[in-house]
């Protein structure tokens, strides 16, 4: 077989620097190396010129809640989570947006989120994030 | 605004201008005795039938892909239904195009360049689909990895209902709609299927006091603002004009059309109040020469509310923020003075998968050929068809026109 190398090879090498990430309490999203544009969710290239040559950056955190939803019935079988839970997605002040989960407050319900509110990056435990890489976050 | 580059389309009435000269469908809802290939077989049938054709004259088809199950949907793959048909030896080719909901314009486009590019001469298009009887937590999981990355969205226990709460969530904040007034569009197509004996919900009344009443399934839809998996089949079979002259007094024609994918998963769509619809309709209005004021109606995927009331803003059928409210005042009722989705839409004729925006179009062809019976929009001529696939990834746009000899 000859060599062939250079490039990403599989989704692995983009959602494991990402879920380790989320592991130690950091949101990284991924940054072209060449026009520096922040890609949400990472790519095999970069869509705005095209470069193969991708890396990391940590954000904020800060963002806006563009919409969400609590879903109260029929959650996948495989998601192993019982609902209601929280949907959410957030265009974060350095401009990519992403789907996250949203903590409940100190209600326990979700009543207190409204569309376009400010939120911030508030990460569930490691242990949530080996089962789940998801970003959470909650009301700023 | 980008460049819109339009396509000459082709003079109307030409060997290159393809015609809808027939439809087929069997009733929708949940017929367990019902199966797949049958149902397949009796909606091509009716088709063929309509279009005044024997079977041996179809030389094409086109097929929409089922949902409910790969070994179905691999009959469909490998040329079953030629077979089946007696089509064996005689057509030259059976295809497969798919794409979610959207895929009936997307096979429109597909056997009009057939016949536009002299490839075929009677194609057959044709969907089936079992969602009603199939096994409804398995539907559930299947419908959370299609239409959503499941690297980057399913760990955050995302499925289909979750996105309809999402747009929804985002239309009403930007439309200030009430939850009675989305009810009130849930009603309005239910008032449309009463009138359909294909529909699943032919029989039975909705209210919005009973919408509301009923169990939240992912804010702000209620239970009874889901659609319900359906059983279900169509077809239409499509020639060209040069032909359909010689044994129809009318077909439909496509006048113009238009397309936008605006994203693959819902995260990443720059405003779910909006999605492609601008885009399309420009593109759909400059092709065609007419726009959302001089149709007589609509048939535009419905899987949930708000995707409609985006669409018919997007189209330039409603003002901006209004759409839920038009629905509300009766605009888009039988008797109203747009007639929208005259069949019940996904939502109350049933949500049969790929199938559902095929159902649409199907309608929208049977009202500008005038075979819609008791629920015949009066000296329909024009309508606007829209479809939508997966997490509401692209908006595809035709412009149909009824034609005469």
């Amino acid at each position: 077989m000859s060599v062939d190398t250079g490039y990403i090879q599989n989704a692995d090498e983009l959602t494991g620097p990402f879920a380790a990430a989320l592991a130690e309490g950091k949101l990284i999203v991924q940054k072209c190396n060449d026009c520096s544009a922040l890609i949400m969710y990472p790519k095999y290239r970069c869509p705005q010129c095209f470069s193969g040559s991708l890396g990391w950056q940590q954000v904020s955190g800060e963002g806006q809640l563009q919409t969400f939803t609590i879903l109260r019935m029929g959650p996948p079988s495989t998601f192993h989570v019982e609902a209601p839970y929280g949907i959410g997605i957030v265009k974060l002040d350095e401009g990519p947006q992403l789907m996250c989960r949203l903590h409940p407050g100190a209600d326990g319900t979700w009543d207190h989120y409204v569309c376009d509110q400010r939120v911030r990056f508030a990460p569930a435990d490691a242990a949530e994030i080996a089962e789940r890489a998801a970003a959470w976050f909650t009301a700023a | 605004m980008t460049d819109i580059w339009t396509p000459p389309y082709p003079e109307p009435g030409s060997a290159n201008d393809a015609a809808f000269i027939g439809i087929g469908e069997i009733p929708s809802g949940v017929y367990r005795e019902r199966g797949f290939m049958a149902q397949i077989v009796e909606a091509s049938a009716r088709a063929i039938a309509d279009a005044q054709l024997q079977h041996t004259d179809i030389d094409q088809i086109v097929l929409i892909p089922c949902l409910h199950g790969i070994p179905d949907q691999a009959d469909l793959i490998f040329s079953r239904v030629a077979e089946e048909l007696g089509l064996h030896g005689r057509v030259k080719s059976s295809v497969m195009v798919h794409s979610g909901g959207s895929t009936s314009d997307n096979a429109t486009r597909m056997a009009a360049g057939l016949v536009a590019s002299g490839q075929a001469r009677n194609v057959l298009v044709v969907y089936s689909e079992k969602w009603g009887s199939a096994d409804l937590q398995a539907m559930i999981d299947m419908l959370s990895v299609n239409g959503i990355p499941r690297e980057w969205e399913a760990p955050t226990g995302l499925q289909f209902n979750a996105i309809g709460g999402l747009i929804t969530q985002r239309y009403m904040h930007q439309s200030g709609s009430t939850a009675e007034e989305m009810a009130s569009v849930c009603v309005a197509l239910r008032e449309w299927a009463n009138l359909n004996p294909n529909a699943m919900y032919y029989s039975k009344k909705l209210t919005v006091e009973k919408i509301l009443a009923s169990k939240m399934v992912s804010d702000p839809i209620h239970a009874f603002e889901c659609p319900f998996l359906a059983d279900g089949a169509a077809a239409f079979v499509m020639t060209s004009a040069t032909e359909a002259a010689k044994k129809q007094d009318a077909w439909v024609r496509i006048g113009g059309s238009g397309g936008c994918v605006s994203h693959y998963s819902a995260g990443q769509d720059e405003d779910l109040g909006v999605l492609g619809w601008v885009k399309a309709a420009q593109e759909a209005y400059e092709s065609a020469g007419w726009g959302a004021d001089d149709a007589d109606l609509g048939e535009i995927y419905d899987s949930y509310a708000a995707v409609t009331t985006i669409a018919l803003e997007g189209l330039g059928i409603s003002p901006k923020g209004e759409a839920a409210r038009e629905f509300h005042k009766g605009r888009f009722s039988p008797g109203g003075q747009f007639p929208l989705n005259t069949n019940g839409g996904l939502l109350s004729a049933g949500h049969t998968g790929v199938g559902g925006g095929t159902a649409l179009l199907v309608e929208g062809i049977r009202q500008l050929l005038h075979r819609a019976g008791e629920r015949q929009v009066p000296n329909a001529r024009r309508c606007i068809v829209g479809g939508t696939g997966g997490s509401y990834m692209d908006a595809q746009i035709m412009m149909l026109e009824r034609a005469t000899r």
